[in-house]
Order: C-alpha cells, then structure tokens, then sequence
C-alpha cells in the first residue's frame, strides 16, 4: 500500500493531490496510522535488538526492563504519530 | 550450524549479520523519510518529485529494496523454521512451509521489482 501511494503519488501532479486528498478522509488516516505504528514499533524493538546484541541489558532484569522500555517508547512514539496524522 | 537449505546464506551466522545490516539500512531510510516529511510540512508535487529525482536518494532506496528484501527473507524464514512444523502442523509442515516460503520469496521479488519500476520509471 505504502508502494502504492508512492507510485501514484510520482506519477504525476494530478496523482500527487489524488494521494493527498485520500489521505484526508478518517479511514484513510487510520490505516496509515495503524501501518505506520507496526513498522515504528518493529523499529523501536529492533534497536533493541541491536542494544542487547551489543551485550547491554542481557541479564533476567535487563530483559524486563528493557522489554518495557520498548513498550512505553512505542507507545509514545505511536502517540505522537497518531497527533501528527490528524 | 545451521545446514537448511532454505535460509538465505546457508550460514545462520551470516544471516544474523544480514539481518542487522539491513535493519540498520531500514532504520535510516524510515527515519530519514518521516523526518523529511516532518520538516517540509505542505510538500509540493515539485519537491516530492525533486527528492527521488535525486541521485543519491535513488541510490538510497535501492538500497532499501535490496536490505527490505533480504531483511524480510531472513525474518519470514526464521518464523516458518520455528512455527510451521511437524510438531504443530504434522506431516503436511514441509509442504505447507515450502509454500509459505515460496509465497514469501515472490512478494519480496514483487515488491523489489515493483520498487524499482517506481524509481526509475516517473
């Protein structure tokens, strides 16, 4: 979808505002929301990944420290998005 | 070792490698593109058009496609090998993961294809 959009919105001027305007209606804009918060949460998890393959973190407490850390910066992060989207 | 025939470098320790180089790669070209967008509120067609014209955010996405491609092998790989088999799915798990793997492969090549139809083709 994310393709899509990309492609339309190269396309050409008339298929740029054809973007534009499709993301103005609600369902749209949720959608994105909700494709943009996976992708933003897998990213956010995966530096985690990184920080832990580094040998940050690896113990019992680390893990479960870390595992919220991720959750509460996706949270906000997903927040924020969802602000900016609408 | 890892000695399956269906991972992508037939070594797990270079599939590891590949998985955190194309992740670093996706991280920055997301980043990049959000934070563009996010600096240059009410973009134009022109500046749209203007920033993939641009040679070097061509090179860019390519280079994307290829670690997307790469980073969505390993990871859907990784999935299939844990989940689809004979202990949850019986005797049929080889066959019913070879198709997933098969339906993953061609997305990925769709999409890669499909990537670089967008970039060159406007």
């Amino acid at each position: 979808m994310l393709l899509f959009g990309l492609d339309k919105s190269l396309s050409s001027e008339e298929g740029f505002a054809q973007v534009k305007e499709c993301l103005t209606s609600p369902l749209a804009k949720f959608v994105i929301w909700g494709l943009l918060s996976a992708l933003l949460y897998h990213l956010v998890a995966g530096v985690r990944h990184l920080i832990m393959d580094a040998g940050v973190g690896e113990t019992l407490e680390g893990g479960k420290l870390g595992s919220k850390i991720v959750l509460v910066v996706s949270a906000i992060v997903i927040v924020l998005l969802g602000v900016w989207i609408w | 070792m890892v000695t399956n025939v269906t991972n992508l470098s037939r070594s797990g320790l270079y599939d590891w490698m590949a998985q955190r180089v194309s992740a670093v790669v996706l991280a920055a070209y997301v980043l990049f593109l959000l934070g563009y967008i996010l600096l240059n509120p009410g973009m134009g067609y022109a500046e749209w058009h203007g920033l993939f014209s641009n040679n070097a955010m061509r090179i860019f996405s390519l280079l994307t496609l290829v670690a997307l491609g790469a980073h969505a092998w390993v990871g859907m790989w990784t999935i299939s090998t844990d989940y689809l088999t004979p202990t949850a799915l019986g005797k049929w798990a080889t066959v019913v993961r070879f198709l997933f793997q098969a339906a993953c492969g061609i997305a990925m090549f769709v999409f890669f294809v499909w990537g670089v139809l967008i970039l060159w083709g406007f």
